[in-house]
């Protein structure tokens, strides 16, 4: 998903040009940390040198043999550097840079590193600290559908009990760091984009067991509703918050809104097109039935049809044949949809990049948006 | 050594600092007993203190009745004049508080306004108005009692009943993620979240009361208030991992239950009296009595809700009883039980996960002196938070935070 091959960007106007030579993602991002200060695979998360931190890492190894979720996320944060990027940080660090100082109060430039406040770096932090308990919130089974080949229950209660305490540590450490930023406007802003968080996770969740139900009946507009919500609000809020730390307008406290509401749909729609794109088929990649371009495709052809095409892709054994699927979907007009969808968010995520003067912080973030709004 | 009423009174005036002086005290009326002991005669004296507008006295068997319960419960030396029993008619705080809290999970419902039917659903599981909102209700009546300690003025603050909104909603988040973490199947009488919409919806639904919380923090608009409930959820989490350990030492046993008991139970309290007393009076020495005034009770509350679990039956509790004990969690009565039982102490390391444990253990303590002892410890919580409330002025709303530590300790679910 991030990792698509980009060549390296120049400094032309943003939106509207021809996208320039992107570079390899890695590149992206160790450019931007530079601009930023300091690696953010560092970023504090001060509390993961807490006890209680410690313990749960402790009680996660009695999870290892087991079939629960939390392992894997465990794991994502150890050995999987590409998950473990903290983009959304990076973005906040990215976005206050390229706001620069605050025009409204000039006493507030002291507690400035690397051309960001303490608060604002906190505020990074802290995002990603939600970010991080919802992916272990995620991550819990319901006991009443476990099945014999999941395990012992014990394995799966005591999973749960480790996950939901893991998050409710990260997500009252992230409440702790936000009283301290001693702004109740920000504090606001992000109590409520955790409610769109949990709301869209919400959605996530509510594929229907009915039989006929792998996918939702749902239309683009309410897919974009929905992924704003679990993929976009929490860094759109974030950012402009991020302004409001440092006192700057309104209206670019919207831009930065608008920055990053258009660059994490992008994302999402990157993401979501990646089984779709990639010319090796060696690999069958299964996908989400309620991707974009799937939704796309569905409204296209119409619900009837496209639950014939799921259940001939199903074939007898109820095993999905993702490649005749994917081959259905991209007979259809699903795809091209989507990457037009991918490439309008990007280019207002562009647009709202030209309210901020012109610097290595917005240049970075323009190559984020290259990034993932690249299909080749 | 008795004291004389005029003295006495003199020197609850001189010490009334920068309030109103009271009207002048009307004749004892009726008789009194003699000053038995030491400790009596304060509370008579106060008794025969006049502190509010209206003209009505204690009966006699009211005051001995008073008497002789603080008689039996106090152990040490009652502070000189600022213990007093008001000569108001017995205020229930339920009564008292009724009107603030009448709209309070209505309230609640419009801060948990969602589009999806059924998360919305999840949210207001609990605010069906059929718990007790044991905590909503110390918060206002905190929160007029400090109101009136600074300007007489009665009148709850919009922002302070927000404050008891907030509680009850961390309050109830902790609760829905607790079942989960607890595998718990039935609290209040009716099915859990989790057991009703499974695991992964009630996790859901737990942060999403918690952010609704947050959010109708934030928009109180002080950064002050803010930090402290937010301690509040720092404490939760910190509590449960509290439980999660456990200690060899039989010393360090017992301040681990307490600590674990402040930061689960009592820091809600603690902290949002403390929240709505610095809503109401600008007073540091206020804030802190709030503080110890919630703190104590919080404790207390806690350490009775533990002895219930031993002797209350289930149908009555509403929730399963022996759950303690069969989380593997040694409260208070167990610890107690221990000192008389040392092998209850192997036990207890393991956390009762041998079969048979749960009831040997469940044995033990009803042999004991725990369920006793817990109690009168919990007497002694109250009767400080009783000490500390009685400083401030004097107002119905005082004298049923001072009843609301008697009921604590009479509960019985």
């Amino acid at each position: 998903m991030w990792g698509a091959l980009l060549r390296l960007g120049g400094r032309r106007g943003l939106a509207g040009a021809a996208p320039p030579p992107a570079a390899p993602w890695s590149q992206v991002v160790s450019e931007a940390e530079k601009i930023v200060g300091y690696p953010t695979s560092f970023m504090s998360l001060r509390c993961l040198l807490s006890d209680e931190l410690s313990n749960i890492a402790m009680q996660v190894r009695k999870l290892v043999g087991t079939k629960h979720p939390l392992l894997d996320t465990a794991r994502g944060f150890v050995y999987d550097s590409r998950n473990n990027l903290q983009m959304r940080g990076l973005v906040v660090l990215l976005i206050s840079k390229a706001a620069g100082p605050s025009t409204a109060e000039l006493s507030f430039q002291h507690n400035m590193v690397s051309g960001i406040y303490s608060s604002q770096r906190s505020l990074a932090e802290i995002t990603e600290l939600i970010h991080t308990a919802f992916l272990v919130h995620r991550g819990i089974v319901n006991i009443g559908e476990l099945k014999s080949c999941d395990g012992p229950l014990k394995d799966m209660q005591f999973g749960n009990k480790m996950a939901v305490l893991s998050g409710d540590f990260l997500l009252a450490n992230a409440c702790t760091s936000l009283a301290q930023l001693q702004n109740t406007k920000v504090v606001e802003l992000i109590s409520s984009a955790i409610g769109d968080l949990v709301q869209g996770i919400y959605y996530e969740n509510s594929k229907s067991s009915e039989e006929n139900c792998l996918t939702d009946d749902i239309g683009i507009s309410t897919w974009k509703e929905q992924v704003f919500l679990s993929h976009s609000a929490l860094l759109a809020k974030s950012c402009q918050a991020a302004m409001e730390l440092a006192k700057h307008s309104a209206e670019i406290q919207d831009m930065a809104f608008q920055y990053g509401k258009h660059m994490s749909m992008s994302h999402k729609l990157h993401s979501d097109l990646q089984p779709f794109v990639k010319e090796s088929s060696s690999d069958i990649m299964a996908f989400s039935l309620n991707c974009a371009p799937a939704v796309f495709h569905q409204e296209f052809l119409g619900r009837d049809a496209w639950i014939k095409q799921i259940r001939e892709a199903q074939g007898k054994g109820n095993i999905m044949d993702y490649k005749k699927l994917q081959e259905a979907i991209k007979a259809g007009k699903g795809v091209t949809s989507a990457i037009d969808l991918c490439r309008r968010h990007g280019n207002r995520a562009l647009a709202a990049l030209e309210s901020f003067p012109p610097s290595e912080a917005r240049a970075a973030l323009a190559n984020i948006v290259y990034a993932v709004t690249r299909f080749s | 050594m008795a004291l004389r009423w005029g003295g006495w009174w003199w020197r609850w005036r001189c010490g009334a600092s920068a309030r109103r002086a009271p009207p002048p005290l009307p004749p004892p009326h009726g008789s009194v007993p003699g000053p038995g002991s030491r400790s009596s005669p304060p509370v008579l004296g106060g008794a025969m203190c006049h502190f509010a507008q209206r003209s009505s006295v204690l009966s006699f068997p009211k005051i001995c009745n008073i008497f002789w319960r603080f008689h039996h419960t106090s152990t040490s030396q009652m502070c000189s004049c600022s213990k007093t029993v008001s000569d108001e008619k017995y205020q229930d705080p339920f009564q008292l508080g009724r009107k603030d809290l009448k709209n309070l999970y209505e309230d609640i419902k419009k801060e948990l306004l969602v589009s999806t039917a059924e998360l919305r659903e999840m949210c207001e599981y609990y605010f069906d108005g059929k718990g007790k909102a044991f905590r909503p209700m110390i918060v206002v009546l905190m929160a007029r009692a400090c109101n009136i300690h600074h300007s007489n003025s009665r009148e709850v603050q919009a922002s302070q009943r927000s404050v008891a909104i907030i509680a009850e909603m961390i309050h109830t988040a902790s609760l829905v993620h607790d079942d989960v973490i607890d595998d718990a199947n039935s609290r209040r009488g009716k099915m859990t979240v989790n057991q009703i919409w499974g695991e992964r919806k009630a996790v859901l639904a737990g942060d999403f009361i918690l952010s609704a919380a947050s959010l109708a923090l934030a928009r109180i608009g002080n950064t002050t208030i803010i930090s402290v409930l937010t301690q509040v959820i720092e404490d939760l989490v910190r509590g449960e991992f509290l439980q999660l350990g456990s200690k060899e030492n039989e010393n360090e046993r017992f301040a681990h239950y307490l600590e674990k008991t402040f930061k689960k139970t009592a820091s809600l309290i603690a902290n949002s009296c403390k929240a709505v007393s610095i809503l109401g009076c600008p007073d540091p020495k206020v804030h802190e009595i709030a503080y110890q005034y919630g703190k104590n009770v919080g404790i207390a509350f806690q350490l009775i809700d533990d002895v219930l679990d031993f002797t209350s039956c289930a149908d009555h509790l509403g929730k399963p009883a022996a759950a303690d004990l069969k989380l593997g969690l040694a409260t208070g009565p167990v610890l107690f039980a221990c000192r008389q039982f040392p092998e209850m102490n192997a036990m207890i390391m393991r956390r009762f996960s041998k079969p048979g444990d749960v009831e040997r253990a469940r044995k033990y303590v009803l042999q004991s002196d725990g369920v006793q002892q817990t109690t009168y410890l919990a007497q002694r919580y109250c009767h400080e938070a009783t000490r500390e409330i009685s400083k401030l002025r004097p107002s119905p709303e005082r004298e049923a935070l001072i009843q609301l530590t008697e009921m604590v300790l009479m509960r019985d679910k």
